[in-house]
């Protein structure tokens, strides 16, 4: 008797999964026609290409529906690899996937030769790269030194740098001094002394990388630092700006302001300046925003620019 | 949320394949080809490696050395072999990422198979084993009709621990860019969208648990009565049949 039970039981699972299966099967007919009538009669460029980039991206208001939404642009398959990562490089170079979600500084397009699709119409929300501030530390001279950082810091030199800590291994620190005295901002002075600031970083080389910026411009400069270098992730260290136990920290003006305000809209470099200064909370200061923005780009093969003319987003749309 | 998940099961749309998504269909079929084909090279591998082990006596080191490869972290390997052997494909072709999914699970599978049919074979009473040496029976002879059958109840309960492990481990393909039931789960938690990940979940642990009934069924008539015991009281119970009396007899030693 205990047998029988025991090999219906067996049979009962495999017909049940069996069944389910069937089911869903007799409405797979259904989709056969409408992902052929997306494609339409005339093809877009987009429609020809597999997309590649993390899971969220199919979801993610600035992901694949935003692409459709501000550029009709729909790719002809989306296929899930990591986030910014070495799968996504490596199956964009090695033709699994002919456009990718990827980070505007990631050392791997440059190297690799990709070419990052201009967003004229600002899909993604701008991430310039700007100091955040305790109010109480932020002096005319402390200021001046910051802004003076951010008046040179561009997108491809902070890839650069980039490149020398992850690619290169050399020292954070290092990078950093060298940067400065590159661009003529490693005087020593005055401006900042009798400060005393505690700047922090997030737990990734390029964070780390501007804040040993930021320590060594104002260390010149005659303040006394303090640095906690790789905190971890927003929730952890954004409590620490605001209830003071960190005074500074290189923020992103696009996730920043996401985190602080879940409903906020701004999308272009400057709205979304101005809405992080309204957001703040009082004890903290936006300075300037420097032009060096690392926020999510299409990037594509060297060759698939070429084959298609592809120089913006918009393009992807265009039949060919 | 136990409500939302069923209702995410029940949604025909996450069944079937869309432009841009991949149905639990297609999923499931691609968790079952790389569970399949990673058992079957598996078994390949480990039974007739076992049975001549336990045979013979002769390099039980293997086994042991088998048994080291569980330790192995298996999300590790898969990331380390990927990054050494995908680059080596061009083109579209899940090859590069098809290839080392399968080394994982295989070296996942391997131990259990192994181990159990080395010790299935190692452990058959030496007396049945004399016997049919002296009836005259080669030593492949004896491997085969004497002592590959006493140790199936071993070898089958290997074979469903190892197909349990890699139906579950078999979710990692997800982590690097292939398909399988993995690929809900992932998804949902990158996505927030919890009754997909737990959707996934448990289509994962029905899968498994399917196929564990399924060997156990399969087990029940592959392996001989004698054996495992199962003989009906009608049966024992004959005064006049020699295998009754043989099994009462072991039925009470039991």
């Amino acid at each position: 008797m205990k047998r029988t039970t025991f090999i219906a039981g067996a049979i009962a699972a495999t017909a049940a999964l069996t069944l389910t299966a069937c089911g869903s099967d007799s409405s797979k007919s259904g989709t056969g026609s409408a992902s052929s009538s997306g494609a339409g009669s005339t093809a877009t460029i987009a429609s020809k290409l597999i997309m590649g980039g993390p899971p969220e991206f199919k979801t993610r208001p600035d992901g694949l529906p935003g692409l459709q939404k501000n550029y009709g642009v729909t790719f002809g398959k989306y296929t899930v690899t990591d986030t910014g990562g070495p799968v996504t490089v490596s199956s964009l170079k090695n033709g699994q996937i002919d456009a990718a979600d990827l980070f505007t500084t990631d050392p791997a397009i440059k190297s690799n030769g990709f070419v990052i699709l201009e967003d004229p119409k600002s899909n993604f929300a701008a991430q310039n790269i700007l100091p955040i501030i305790n109010k109480s530390k932020a002096t005319d001279g402390v200021k001046k030194i910051l802004n003076g950082i951010s008046a040179k810091l561009t997108t491809s030199g902070l890839s650069d740098l980039l490149t020398k800590v992850q690619v290169d291994k050399q020292d954070a620190d290092a990078v950093a001094k060298q940067w400065l005295s590159d661009n003529g901002l490693a005087t020593t002075g005055s401006d900042a002394s009798g400060v005393k600031l505690t700047i922090g970083s997030a737990n990734f080389p390029e964070n780390v990388i501007l804040a040993q910026i930021y320590a060594e411009a104002l260390k010149a400069q005659g303040a006394s630092i303090k640095t906690t270098l790789n905190i971890g992730s927003r929730e952890k260290y954004y409590q620490g700006l605001k209830e003071g136990s960190l005074d500074l920290f290189a923020e992103y003006t696009g996730t920043i302001l996401q985190f602080i305000d879940k409903t906020a809209k701004a999308t272009s470099p400057d709205d979304v300046y101005a809405a992080l200064q309204k957001a703040l909370p009082p004890n903290l200061i936006a300075l300037d925003k420097s032009s060096a923005q690392d926020s999510d780009a299409i990037v594509v093969t060297k060759a698939t620019a070429d084959k298609y003319s592809l120089k913006t987003i918009a393009d992807l749309a265009k039949t060919g | 949320m136990i409500s939302s998940v069923i209702t995410w099961l029940n949604d025909p749309s996450h069944w079937r394949d869309t432009r841009l998504n991949t149905g639990i269909i297609t999923q499931l079929e691609a968790h079952l080809r790389f569970s399949g084909i990673a058992l079957l090279i598996a078994l390949l591998i480990a039974l007739p490696l076992g049975l001549f082990i336990g045979h013979t006596g002769r390099l039980s080191w293997l086994v042991a050395a088998a048994n080291a490869l569980r330790a192995l972290p298996t999300v590790g390997v898969l990331v380390l072999l990927t990054v050494m052997i995908a680059p080596n494909f061009h083109g579209r072709t899940d090859t590069g990422y098809v290839i080392p999914t399968e080394i994982v699970l295989v070296l996942l599978a391997i131990p259990p198979i192994l181990s159990n049919t080395y010790a299935g074979v190692q452990n058959v009473d030496p007396a049945v084993r004399d016997a049919a040496f002296g009836m005259g029976m080669t030593g492949s002879q004896v491997l085969l009709r004497v002592e590959f059958p006493c140790s199936l109840p071993l070898i089958f309960s290997g074979f469903r621990s190892a197909t349990l492990q890699v139906i579950a481990t078999a979710t990692i393909a997800s982590y690097i860019p292939l398909g399988g039931l993995g690929r809900f789960i992932y998804d949902g938690l990158a996505q927030q969208d919890f009754p997909q990940m737990i959707g996934g979940g448990v289509l994962v642990a029905a899968l498994a648990l399917s196929a564990d009934l399924l060997l156990a069924a399969v087990q029940r008539y592959a392996v001989s009565r004698g054996i495992s015991g199962r003989i009906s009281k009608k049966q024992v119970a004959a005064p006049d049949s020699r295998l009754a009396t043989v099994t009462q007899a072991e039925v009470a030693t039991v």
